[in-house]
């Protein structure tokens, strides 16, 4: 049998960051990832923060990767503008949270995983290679058992006694012959199959989870910057709350990307469970948000091809028209991209700008006149995808490891969610820092250190982002505050008005917020997280104080079924997932809250058609969820 | 010899009595004879009688069969319409290797004992066969190729329509620009990878006097369901020759292992008609499931399902659900793409998954309660109403016009 | 005990929807249309990979065809890694059919033999894929393994080496029409022509082979960028050929003519039914028999 001294499992921004930092240090790691290219199981939002916290030190993605992060940009846009908005039909309300954003930020911008993960893999790659390390996908570990037990471990999470044991580990998967290693970090998202086959955590329940939804819409890069009022180095985030959250406890967000949009909501499954919503109804609700569809819409080609003509003629005028359609996409994406344009007067294919908006007319007239292609104003989507996110502050493992497999990022159930904000990238890739530090220590003690595992905990225990779950900042909360005082709360009721008065008060709120981190500030999460808050107030404010938004543009929004048939699987015969409580509630609520709708009642049992699963995770908790076998399921090309 | 010849054989070349009759390679697979063989020899049946006609001749139709233990199959060969079967019987030939069958298949179109046997006017002069037939597929396809290259000529593949004629050629290269009449030309048709267009493969000996060179057989790979074969007759006569194989003592250090059967796979391709059933039998699964199966029955056609009846999801008899509620029978993305002549979408709404799978069969109908169903822009016909009532009426219309046929056949 | 491996590719064009381009008479636009490394080209050389991750093979890929199938060249690098590229291109070749392309081939693999290889056996092992997807149809392989005497084998779906003893064990995918499929494992001493079935994926089972092939995935990146000092060019003269054996003059067969197949799928246009009207259940009844051959003549 094989045998390897680390093996990282799951190629997320978390696991990549434990690989790159591990080689760095000089030492051989081999990371395994199940999807077929790395990146293509990952979802985010997302803006990936870099942190200059008070409380200790951080390990940022500059830190990790170093300059070339900020040289080659595989980012987005720094974010620049920060927005909450409140909604209540046409009305919105919008607040400037860009101090918020930029409360112990260095700098966020916003990513999309496909790509960012792509990157990273490339820099841990080559520093891996240096040590005989590297990254291996459509590889799906299926268990993990030590070597002098035969059987998977059913102890509780870390409590045996850890002098005892022999510690190489046997890692089994669906693609490769069994191999041994004598650590692990488990990287392996919120989903972990390693945290539910070791038993070192219970599967996360509706309440420590999230569930996040998304699409991601194109629009030519400087038609985002003159829709959004920012620069070619800027970019723009945007939240929301009110009546676009269809009464459920959370929110939406919409962040620019370089050329495109992600547009979606994080929504509390607890909330969804008690009141069930389609995960698609909650994007729509956002993208047919009058100051939303003003921000995406966009001229789109209808194809139209005349239905009386032969197959074969159809055939053919359909592909000459995709391919003009792709051509006038490829030119707008030139000449709205000075990058781009610059480029390809560079190497001779235009001479000119003027030259490439001829050739767009041209093409666009053609279209038009010799193949009856309307032009309209829609959006386009690129892609939709969900995945749960952990709460932290209610579901971050304590001890987050077992043995000696250590957990990291979402698979420990780190994240933090600060009212709007989401914080799991830049956490994940701390810990994997922190883990990679341990690993070292324990090579260097000849990987018998029993121990290993405590000392990583406290390094975590250690970081400011640990504090983060369990505390309320009072100082963040003191940015919140001001950055809400301009608004003329006295329009808004004199209960609330009272409450956030109290609350600006530097002594009352220290005092306040001093009380609930030494009660716990979980107990008080049902307050802060509520209807009330989430809802009720936001639309509130936008009838109050919204200004009121026109729009005519009525969208064409896709159906979920057409949303699914542009998704690219690699379809298993074999379900990754089992029913195996066909008739309890939470499953037949399974059959309105799976954003890709595989759950269907027959004969009053609930049965899955697991083809069309995007892994989210929603119905985690009550089925037996294993992720597919390697290269198999959903290939995010975005994320 | 030379004073029966006809014009148009004077104008063949010189080499004209060189290329005598056509072979059919005749595929035995664990024993059995594949059903597109016998479509070959309705084919080659065919256009040897018009050609023997034609050209007053005398041509024969050869099936060549290798194998262990075939003997018996070579009656049955006559019976579908050679004139000669050809065989080699030997426990190296027990499976279609490719190099050991091309090197004997080659032997046996060259040999002139054999000619001898069949015509022995032709065996002065005779070189190669004039025609030859192969199966296009995963053993044709490779044999056609490897033994028209030790035959040293010229191979169209996936044919589906076949003439035999005399015609005039302009060619740069075969002709040398100018106009000559070739004769007995197989016109080889095959539809082109787009499947809009036929293409016609001519295999043509250069005449021109610079590039001077024969290419003969003239040959080509049939694709299964092409071609209809005759209806056997036990009382046609033909002769049976054994031909005895040399091999190379290192063709038979090549070895087939082990050979295991993919029985999960439902043989689609075979099928003329596919008849489809979807969560439409929700109501009465079990009654609408035997009206499917007798409509299938009476059409001889294979069943497929829509992706969720393959989750088992009515509460049906085991057999019920081990037969059709399988992965192996689901048509779309996740299943079989087919191209029946017929596919008969019964209860399904034709989700674009769906479609995906059925869209290239020639014609399709729907049986469905909901006009608004996206199947009906897939379909040729869509016939609006409750499978439940449907079915049996369309049984009934078939079983009425099958039997009084059934009686006419027997009173002939 | 070295392995050499030859790839045989061809540059297609690109026939997917986005991509290809027909011009107002219905022909395809090939101008507009993109070329690339054809599908079951990218097979060929994935099993080629397999070898030098596996056995350490030396890999030429060689194809025949304009100077512009260098990309194919440059593409299938990428996949296997090849330490040399061959291109055969020469006016004379264009319009070849299967034989006369399959007799350029076979020039140049013997080519491959005598300058690369010089102390040891020469090609052990050549790939190509199923078929091209622009109409030719899966012969050149077999044609260019005979002319070389080399067994050939098809539709391979797995294939494992024996060093020692060279001995190549496969398995092939056999698909007959009406028959079940068959999986047929095969053995047979080198050299050999294995042309891969669609359905081909290399099968590394330790994490160390995986490992490895990351890394000359990374060393094909890098020649990839250099491509062009991997490339050698030949025509007739230096593959020494005889202009009549190739070309149009060294093909057999001639495309004479292409016309449209008359009933032309039409577009489907439902035509309506009632499900309770007797007769046009009747009619259907008939339209399926006959379609089916059980009833009159279609
Ligand atoms: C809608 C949404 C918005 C968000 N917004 C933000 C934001 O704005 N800012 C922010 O910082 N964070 C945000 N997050 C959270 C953030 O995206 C996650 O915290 C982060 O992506 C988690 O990274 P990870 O590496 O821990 O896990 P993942 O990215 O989930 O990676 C786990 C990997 O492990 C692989 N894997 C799993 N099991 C196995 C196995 N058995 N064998 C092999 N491989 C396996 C998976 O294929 C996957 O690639 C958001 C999340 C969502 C869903
Ligand atoms: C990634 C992915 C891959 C997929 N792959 C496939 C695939 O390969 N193949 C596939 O089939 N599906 C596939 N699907 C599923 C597909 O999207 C549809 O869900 C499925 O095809 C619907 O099956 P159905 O038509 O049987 O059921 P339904 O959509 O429920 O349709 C039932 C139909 O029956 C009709 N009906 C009801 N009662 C009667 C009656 N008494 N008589 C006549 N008609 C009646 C109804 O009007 C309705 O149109 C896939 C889905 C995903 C997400
Ligand atoms: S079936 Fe898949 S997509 Fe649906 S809820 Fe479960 S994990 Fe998410």
């Amino acid at each position: 049998m094989e045998d390897f001294d680390v093996i990282i499992i799951g190629g997320g921004s978390a696991g990549l960051a434990a690989l790159k930092h591990i080689s760095a240090l000089g030492k051989q790691a081999i990371l395994i990832e199940s999807g077929k290219e790395i990146g293509s199981k990952n979802v985010s939002g997302g803006i990936l923060y870099s942190k200059n916290k008070e409380y200790g030190q951080v390990h940022n993605v500059e830190d990790i990767y170093g300059q070339k992060f900020l040289e080659e940009e595989p980012y987005e846009r720094r974010i620049t503008k920060y927005i909450l908005n409140a909604t209540s039909k046409d009305k919105v309300c919008s607040i400037d949270l860009t101090s918020i954003h930029d409360f112990q930020s260095n700098f966020g911008c916003s990513v999309l995983l496909n790509k960012l993960n792509t990157w990273f893999a490339k820099e841990a790659q080559e520093e891996a290679q240096k040590q005989g390390g590297g990254i291996v996908t459509g590889v799906h570990v299926k268990n993990i058992k030590w070597n002098n037990e035969n059987t998977p471990i059913e102890l509780d999470g870390g409590k045996q006694n850890s002098s005892t044991y022999d510690n190489s580990l046997i890692v089994e998967t669906d693609e490769l012959e069994e191999f041994r290693s004598r650590a692990i970090i488990a990287a392996d998202g919120v989903n972990s199959e390693i945290a539910s086959l070791l038993r070192a955590r219970e599967k996360f329940s509706p309440d420590q989870l999230y569930q996040g939804v998304k699409v991601v819409i194109k629009l030519p890069e400087e038609i985002i910057e003159k829709r959004f009022e920012i620069g070619p180095d800027e970019g723009a985030a945007h939240l929301f709350s009110g009546d676009i959250s269809l009464n459920q406890v959370g929110g939406g967000f919409l962040y620019t990307n370089r050329d495109s949009i992600s547009i979606g909501g994080v929504y509390h499954l607890s909330s969804l469970l008690e009141n069930p919503v389609e995960p698609d109804q909650l994007v729509n609700s956002l993208i047919n948000n009058p100051l939303v569809k003003d921000l995406i819409q966009d001229e789109v080609p209808i194809k139209n091809i005349e239905k009386n003509l032969s197959k074969e003629e159809q055939t053919k005028k359909s592909f000459t028209i995709s391919k003009l359609i792709r051509t006038w996409n490829e030119l707008r994406e030139i000449y709205y991209s000075p990058k781009n344009r610059e480029k390809t007067i560079a190497n001779g294919k235009f001479k000119s700008i003027e030259e490439i908006k001829d050739k767009i007319n041209t093409t666009r007239r053609r279209l038009v006149e010799e193949f009856n292609t309307k032009f309209v104003t829609n959006y386009v989507e690129l892609e939709y995808s969900a995945k749960v996110v952990p709460d932290g502050k209610r579901c971050m493992m304590n001890k987050p490891y077992y043995k000696n497999v250590l957990f990291v990022g979402d698979a420990a159930g780190r994240g933090i969610f600060l009212g709007p904000r989401i914080e799991g990238l830049n956490v994940g890739m701390d810990d994997a820092v922190r883990a990679a530090k341990t690993i070292i220590k324990y090579i260097k003690n000849n990987l018998t250190d029993p121990n290993i595992g405590e000392i990583y905990s406290q390094s975590i225990h250690e970081s400011p982002y640990t504090r983060d779950m369990k505390k309320i900042d009072k100082d963040y909360l003191k940015v919140l505050l001001k950055a809400v005082k301009k608004i003329p709360l006295e329009d808004l009721g004199a209960k609330n008005n009272f409450l956030i008065r109290c609350m600006s008060n530097d002594f009352l709120r220290n005092f306040a917020v001093s009380t609930i981190n030494k009660v716990g500030f979980y107990k008080f999460l049902s307050f802060v997280e509520s209807p009330k808050i989430y809802i009720d107030i936001p639309i509130l404010l936008a009838e109050k104080l919204g200004r009121k938004i026109n729009t005519s543009t009525k969208f064409d929004i896709p159906e979920l079924s057409e949303r699914i048939s542009k998704l690219k699987y690699y379809e298993d015969n074999n379900s990754h997932i089992i029913v195996t409580k066909p008739q309890i509630e939470f499953m037949k609520k399974m059959t309105v809250l799976c954003p890709t709708k595989c759950y269907s009642i027959e004969d009053q049992n609930v049965v899955i058609q697991h083809e069309g699963c995007i892994e989210c995770g929603t119905c985690s908790k009550e089925t037996s969820w294993k992720h597919p076998r390697g290269e198999k399921g959903i290939f995010f090309k975005y994320g | 010899m030379i004073e029966n010849k006809k014009l148009s054989d004077l104008e063949d070349g010189n080499n004209s009595n060189s290329y005598h009759h056509m072979l059919v390679i005749i595929e035995v697979v664990d024993g059995v004879v594949l059903p597109v063989n016998y479509e070959m020899l309705g084919e080659a049946r065919r256009l040897m009688d018009f050609f023997n006609k034609q050209y007053n001749s005398n041509e024969k139709v050869i099936a060549v069969v290798l194998g262990q233990n075939i003997k018996d199959l070579c009656n049955e060969l006559i019976n579908y319409g050679a004139d000669v079967v050809v065989y080699a019987d030997d426990p190296n030939l027990r499976y279609m290797v490719n190099q050991t069958s091309t090197k004997v298949i080659s032997s046996i179109a060259m040999d002139k004992d054999i000619i001898s046997k069949i015509s022995p006017d032709f065996v002065n002069h005779y070189k190669k066969p004039r025609y030859m037939f192969f199966a296009a597929d995963s053993i044709g396809r490779h044999l056609s190729a490897t033994v028209l290259a030790e035959l040293d000529s010229g191979l169209a593949s996936d044919v589906n329509k076949l003439e035999i004629s005399d015609l005039e050629i302009k060619h740069q290269h075969k002709t040398k620009g100018n106009a000559l009449k070739y004769g007995k030309v197989l016109e080889m048709y095959r539809p082109d990878f787009s499947g809009f267009l036929w293409t016609t493969i001519l295999c043509l000996d250069n005449k021109n006097p610079e590039i001077r060179r024969d290419f003969h057989p003239q040959a080509c790979s049939i694709i299964p369901g092409a071609f209809a074969p005759l209806e056997p007759d036990p009382k046609r006569k033909g002769q049976l020759i054994e031909f005895t194989p040399k091999f190379d003592k290192k063709d038979l250090k090549i070895k087939v292992l082990n050979r295991s059967i993919d029985k999960d796979k439902i043989d689609f391709d075979s099928f003329k008609i596919v008849i489809s059933f979807g969560k439409g039998i929700k109501e009465f699964p079990e009654d609408n499931i035997k009206l499917i199966e007798t409509l299938s029955k009476l059409t001889g056609a294979e069943i497929g399902i829509s992706l969720p009846l393959s989750k088992k999801i009515f509460k049906l008899d085991e057999k019920i659900n081990s037969k059709y509620m399988i992965p192996g029978r689901v048509i779309g993305t996740s299943g079989r793409k087919i191209t029946p002549k017929i596919y008969i979408a019964i209860g399904i709404s034709g989700a674009i998954q769906h479609i995906e799978g059925m869209k290239e069969a020639e014609f399709v109908i729907a049986i469905n309660t909901d006009e608004n169903a996206p199947i009906i822009n897939e379909c040729d016909i869509f016939i609006k109403g409750k499978m439940e009532d449907v079915l049996p009426v369309l049984i009934e219309e078939i079983k009425r016009i099958i039997s009084p046929l059934e009686v006419q056949a027997k009173r002939k | 005990m070295s392995l050499n491996v030859a790839v045989i590719v061809k540059l297609e064009p690109d026939f997917s929807e986005g991509n290809i381009s027909y011009n107002a008479d219905g022909t395809l636009n090939r101008a507009e249309t993109k070329s690339k490394l054809g599908a079951h080209s990218s097979v060929a050389c994935l099993a080629a990979f397999y070898a030098k991750v596996n056995y350490g093979a030396n890999i030429s890929v060689a194809t025949m065809g304009p100077p512009m199938s260098e990309i194919a060249l440059s593409e299938a690098q990428s996949i296997c890694d090849a330490d040399s590229l061959h291109l055969y291109t020469d006016r004379i070749f264009a319009s070849a059919d299967t034989l006369a392309t399959a007799e350029v081939l076979k020039k140049g693999i013997q080519k491959m033999k005598e300058n690369e290889n010089e102390n040891n056996n020469g090609i052990d092992i050549i790939f190509s894929g199923h078929r091209a997807s622009d109409g030719e149809t899966g012969q050149t392989g077999p044609q260019t393994a005979w002319k070389l005497g080399y067994p050939f084998f098809g539709n391979v779906i797995d294939y494992h080496l024996n060093l020692k003893d060279r001995v190549v064990t496969l398995k092939r995918l056999v698909v007959l029409n009406g028959m079940d499929n068959i999986i047929e494992e095969i053995e047979s001493p080198l050299p050999v022509f294995i042309a891969l079935d669609p359905s081909y994926k290399p099968s590394f089972t330790t994490l160390s082979s995986r490992l490895k092939a990351t890394i000359f995935e990374k060393n094909a990146e890098k020649k990839v960028a250099n491509f062009k000092s991997y490339l050698k060019m030949f025509d007739h003269n230096s593959l020494e050929l005889d202009p009549k054996e190739v070309g149009l003059s060294g093909s057999p067969t001639i495309v004479y003519k292409v016309e449209r197949i008359p009933k032309g799928k039409m577009n489907r246009k439902a035509e309506i039914i009632d499900g309770r009207d007797r007769n046009q259940i009747k009619n259907i009844a008939e339209k399926i028999l006959i379609l089916n051959g059980q009833y009159g003549r279609s």
